[in-house]
């Protein structure tokens, strides 16, 4: 089999996160694929529906959830609205897992922070699942997740689930407006709360993923609560096409998002060009 | 000294037949009038006399197609290696079920002869990217399944700059051998076992009698004066010019040589080493269909454009800046090498005048440029 010859899955659940995003869960068809993939938290993969095209996302599941991978995806292109109108037992090809990923194990015995704004709660959920299906090995654990309404905040069971843990700290918030009338959750963008929540940085590492505007505007926050910039982790997309590093497009000056992410800490995204 | 062998100009022609009547696909340049082809006779290329030849690598129907004599063919190798587009895999759908059918990457034995050197080391310097941890097994596949023939070059023009980018007109880099004209004939030196393997195959058609006055002599004098004429139009110091970009990303100069581009991308189609695809599918009938792999230009503001509609490149200056980058920059830092052989194509063929010449000579200017100095000038 070439490099682009994609593995066939199949769609055994799907949940409307959103009015927009969808995430399926999907199972290998060949057994001998299924029982041996293996990934990290962090890396992604080529999604296809065959006749639209291939699309590249996260692996959103944990790696320590073996059987299966799901992926979420805002209906938007070409590919992700073929990959809308796929149902329960279609046929999806994958192509993965690529990248690198979330250095999980180098966390061990610290404290974990992540915050997520809007759709980018799915490459964390991917290491929040990842850290808590190992709760022992980790300090305290919070979670800053916030969205533009309650109508679009992602995985609100998951999210249910979480809060109602008492070794997990969860704290959700919807932008202003964004609030329903039995809203109990924090009324705020996402920067300010993690502010109000200051995490302790001692001894601990954060996980940042969302719109450019959050990650612009949480990475001061974090340095003030006294991260370190090799401490915060986030993890960037680009246009994609092979996912291998030869389709030449995903680099941000000499760094390939394939390749060499996407997951990068805060140090490394500073030295990157302003070509994102 | 590398062993060398001489064959006549005959027994060239006759090694050419002996391939192609063994069933092996030859790829060689062929000269076309394209004012006696039908389609061609209004073109305004045609002269007033009714002429105007177009050099293509073709494969060969005949050994009598075969032009030795001439300048560097329109399109480079990369067809051969890269097809415009290529099968990735096929499908067939029928309800729920998928089947994905294998490609081939196995390819039938074929020969390139007189190939230019600036083209043969193109494919060398793009089998870095095609191995970068993953290997590509159809361009491996089909650069396995090849032997490349070089032909010292003997038309150069004022856009040839191989010399300053590590290459030369007598290279033999990413090719098994090479033929030197000489009085009657050529020299030929294999450079690898594929390369020798062809004496071997056609030892008939060679004699290990070279022409006493070809060595030190008439060959290798016109190969250093080919170089030098070369060299005559181009030298930089490729380090510097990496450095030097990686260095100063958001320089002036960088957008400043980029003004007169208009995006079209004709550059990137001609050149040898530009290498980057799409992938897409491709439906040919209800249940089955295509993913291919496509040629693709990062001159188009739809290569990097995000679903969101944000675009990371979304100038034409910063996506002329990107080609300049990836070419004399970012692949050296990557794999050692320039993503360039000095064809010089691109200039050729834009018709806004975009000269990589003229460019590279400003970027190198900049990069000797003491630190403290006024910014560099574009050239004019």
């Amino acid at each position: 089999m070439n490099i682009y010859h994609p593995l066939l899955t199949t769609v055994t659940e799907m949940v409307d996160e959103t009015p927009d995003t969808r995430t399926l869960r999907l199972e290998f068809q060949d057994d001998a694929v299924r029982e041996g993939f293996d990934f990290k938290a962090g890396q992604f993969g080529e999604y296809s529906v065959f006749g639209a095209g291939e699309s590249t996302f996260c692996i959103a599941s944990s790696p320590t959830r073996e059987g299966y991978i799901e992926c979420s995806f805002k209906a938007i292109g070409k590919v992700t609205t073929a990959l809308r109108e796929v149902n329960l037992g279609d046929t999806v090809g994958f192509r993965g897992p690529y990248g690198n990923w979330f250095p999980v194990d180098e966390w061990k015995g610290k404290d974990v922070v992540f915050i997520a704004g809007g759709i980018g709660l799915a490459p964390v959920r991917c290491v929040i699942w990842n850290v808590l299906d190992r709760r022992d090995e980790f300090g305290d654990v919070t979670i800053v997740y916030g969205a533009r309404s309650v109508e679009d905040l992602v995985y609100k069971r998951e999210l249910e689930e979480w809060a109602s843990r008492s070794d997990v700290k969860t704290v959700t918030t919807v932008d202003p407006g964004g609030e329903t009338k039995d809203w109990s959750g924090e009324i705020g963008y996402v920067t300010p709360v993690v502010e109000k929540t200051a995490p302790k940085a001692d001894n601990a590492v954060a996980v940042l993923c969302g719109p450019p505007v959050v990650v612009k505007l949480t990475l001061p926050v974090l340095e003030e609560l006294g991260f370190a910039d090799d401490a915060i982790y986030t993890t960037l997309e680009n246009r994609m096409k092979c996912g291998l590093g030869k389709c030449g497009r995903c680099n941000i000056g000499p760094v390939y998002v394939c390749k060499d992410g996407p997951v990068f800490t805060a140090a490394q995204m500073k030295k990157l060009p302003p070509e994102f | 000294m590398s062993e060398r062998f001489f064959i006549s100009e005959t027994d060239l022609r006759g090694l050419t037949a002996d391939l192609l009547d063994g069933g092996t696909e030859v790829i060689a340049p062929v000269a076309t009038d394209i004012c006696q082809s039908p389609s061609a006779v209004a073109a305004t290329a045609c002269t007033l006399d009714g002429s105007k030849v177009e050099i293509d690598y073709r494969q060969l129907t005949s050994a009598d197609d075969l032009d030795l004599s001439r300048g560097l063919p329109q399109l480079s190798l990369k067809e051969f290696f890269l097809p415009e587009h290529e099968a990735l895999c096929h499908w067939r759908q029928k309800g729920t079920t998928v089947q994905v059918f294998e490609v081939p990457t196995e390819f039938a034995p074929r020969v390139v002869l007189a190939a230019k050197p600036c083209d043969a080391a193109a494919l060398a310097v793009v089998d870095k990217v095609m191995n970068w941890d993953y290997e590509d097994e159809l361009w491996n596949g089909r650069r396995a399944a090849t032997t490349v023939i070089n032909l010292a070059c003997q038309v150069i023009d004022d856009s040839c700059f191989c010399t300053a980018v590590g290459a030369a007109p007598d290279d033999v880099k990413g090719a098994d051998g090479l033929l030197t004209p000489v009085e009657g004939g050529y020299v030929y030196e294999p450079a690898t076992d594929k390369g020798r393997a062809l004496v071997e195959d056609f030892a008939a058609r060679f004699s290990a009698d070279v022409p006493a006055d070809t060595i030190g002599g008439q060959a290798d004098d016109e190969r250093a004066a080919a170089r030098a004429r070369v060299a005559d139009n181009l030298e930089i110091d490729a380090d510097s010019v990496r450095d030097w970009i990686e260095a100063n990303f958001e320089d002036p100069l960088l957008t400043h040589l980029a003004m007169r581009c208009n995006g079209c991308g004709a550059c990137t189609g001609v050149c040898p080493t530009c290498h980057c695809f799409d992938i897409v599918d491709e439906q040919e009938g209800v249940g089955h269909g295509t993913r291919r792999r496509l040629w693709d230009t990062c001159q188009a503001p739809t290569f990097t454009l995000h679903a969101s509609g944000h675009n990371p490149r979304d100038t034409q200056h910063v996506r002329y800046r990107q080609r300049i980058n990836h070419k004399f920059s970012i692949y050296p830092l990557r794999f050692g090498e320039v993503l360039c052989t000095g064809c010089g194509r691109c200039t050729r063929v834009c018709h806004a005048g975009q000269d990589l010449v003229e460019i590279l000579e400003a970027i190198d200017i900049a990069a000797r440029r003491p630190r403290d100095a006024e910014p560099a000038e574009a050239a004019s």
